[in-house]
């Protein structure tokens, strides 16, 4: 259920004219604070928003939610990208803003658009700029030098704890 | 006999038998061989290696700390109750060192397994972290809120050792708290609860830990995440006053524990 209303969020985003346009209809604009991020698979990237009302009334409670769309065509599951990505915003006096940060680990080389989403209760939804983010493929460790010092540390540690109950043992014989 | 303060000579008597004599050695040589596992797993099992050379980092650190932190709260957990019952805490009371020295003394002995564990880990951050410039960033990072941590625990495993009747008591209660901080930590993310982010506020091991991730693995600055450090502060400013308030009133004798 959860990926279809995601997969709806996402089909009426992209449907609509990037960003501002949207917003300054329904009063509220949003806007990310990054328009590109370049980085490689496993990286946590910070993203904010800042979400004001440029209407002439305060606005009502809504939610804010974040999604991520493949430029490729490839799967995205949100959920791996961000454990949050729903927050709430509350209601906003006319020129007040509001400024949410968005915490995604990049789980899939590729390039992506990260954009968020104004959910009111009625009205449009109101969607953000997106930004683009290109994920290269992640740097391995280097298993062979952590091998020689998981045995190395061990080994000199456990050769002095030996000496050392060897010379008490000694000394008390 | 050793000249200085009081403090200082239970400490370095305290620390000669718990590296000379003692369990300070194999203790670190566990520690080591549990650090070499987790590092060698996350740089070469293909399940794990799925982390990014910063959460390997990351990782390893929290692993480093909080075994280090364990290791020295059972150490510390022993250090009345064990005397007690060995019937050797006599013979220290019948030394003019005053009963708030002896507890002092005791704690920084505790506190050199501390810095030893956490010099031992110092490879295998240095090994885990090169390349992406985090090494010098973990290593200060970890010996701040590890020891922050460590003289918190270490406090309270005294306290709770001068409290108890027994030996046994003593760990099985120190072991159970450090048991009932880490086991929040096995609960499923609920980022977006208050119950979840006041649960990891409240405990200091949690809040110390998500501190470390959130400056180490999302690259926060070290002052964004700041309010995280206020429970493990609370903590040794708590445990620390305790001990050094109250705790001198339970360094005596009980009658029917050995040697009393």
């Amino acid at each position: 259920m959860r990926r279809w209303c995601a997969a709806a969020i996402v089909i009426t985003a992209l449907a609509l004219p990037q960003g501002v346009a949207a917003a300054q209809d329904a009063g509220m604009e949003i806007t990310l604070d990054q328009s590109h991020v370049t980085t490689s698979v496993g990286r946590v990237l910070t993203l904010e928003s800042r979400i004001l009302n440029r209407g002439s009334a305060p606005s009502a409670p809504m939610l804010a939610h974040v999604n991520v769309a493949s430029v490729d065509g490839g799967y995205v599951d949100l959920e791996d990208w961000s454990a949050e990505v729903t927050q709430r915003v509350d209601a906003l006096q006319p020129g007040q803003d509001v400024t949410l940060t968005w915490d995604l680990q990049a789980v899939n080389a590729g390039s992506f658009h990260v954009y968020v989403v104004l959910l009111p209760n009625s009205g449009p939804l109101v969607p953000s700029a997106s930004t683009r983010v290109d994920v290269g493929q992640k740097r391995n460790l280097n298993a062979g030098g952590v091998l020689p010092v998981a045995i190395a540390v061990p080994l000199i540690l456990g050769i002095g704890a030996a000496a050392i109950r060897y010379r008490v043992r000694r000394r008390t014989a | 006999m050793t000249k200085g303060p009081s403090w200082r000579v239970v400490a370095v008597q305290e620390s000669r038998d718990l590296w000379v004599s003692g369990r300070g050695p194999v203790l670190l040589f566990a520690y080591s061989v549990l650090l070499s596992v987790i590092s060698y797993l996350a740089g070469t099992n293909q399940v794990l290696n799925f982390l990014e050379q910063r959460e390997a980092v990351n990782l390893t650190l929290q692993v480093a700390v909080t075994v280090g932190v364990l290791v020295t709260l059972l150490v510390s957990a022993d250090a009345v109750s064990g005397e007690r019952e060995r019937g050797t805490l006599e013979s220290l009371l019948l030394t003019p060192m005053s009963r708030r020295g002896i507890l002092v003394g005791k704690l920084t002995a505790a506190l050199s397994l501390w810095g030893a564990a956490f010099l031992v880990g110092i490879p295998y951050l240095w090994v885990l972290g090169r390349g992406v410039e985090l090494v010098g960033k973990a290593l200060v990072l970890g010996v701040a809120v590890g020891t922050v941590l460590a003289v918190a625990l270490a406090a309270f495993g005294l306290l709770v050792s001068a409290v108890s009747n027994s030996n046994k008591a003593s760990l099985a209660v120190s072991f159970l708290v450090l048991l009932a901080l880490f086991a929040p930590a096995q609960l499923p993310p609920m980022p977006t609860s208050w119950i979840g982010d006041a649960i990891t506020r409240v405990n200091p091991l949690g809040s110390a830990t998500t501190y470390l991730s959130a400056v180490l693995v999302k690259g926060h600055d070290w002052t964004r995440d700041l309010s995280y450090l206020i429970s493990p502060v609370v903590a040794l400013l708590v445990a620390g006053g305790l001990l050094v308030a109250v705790g001198p009133r339970f360094v005596r004798l009980i009658g029917g524990v050995n040697g009393s």
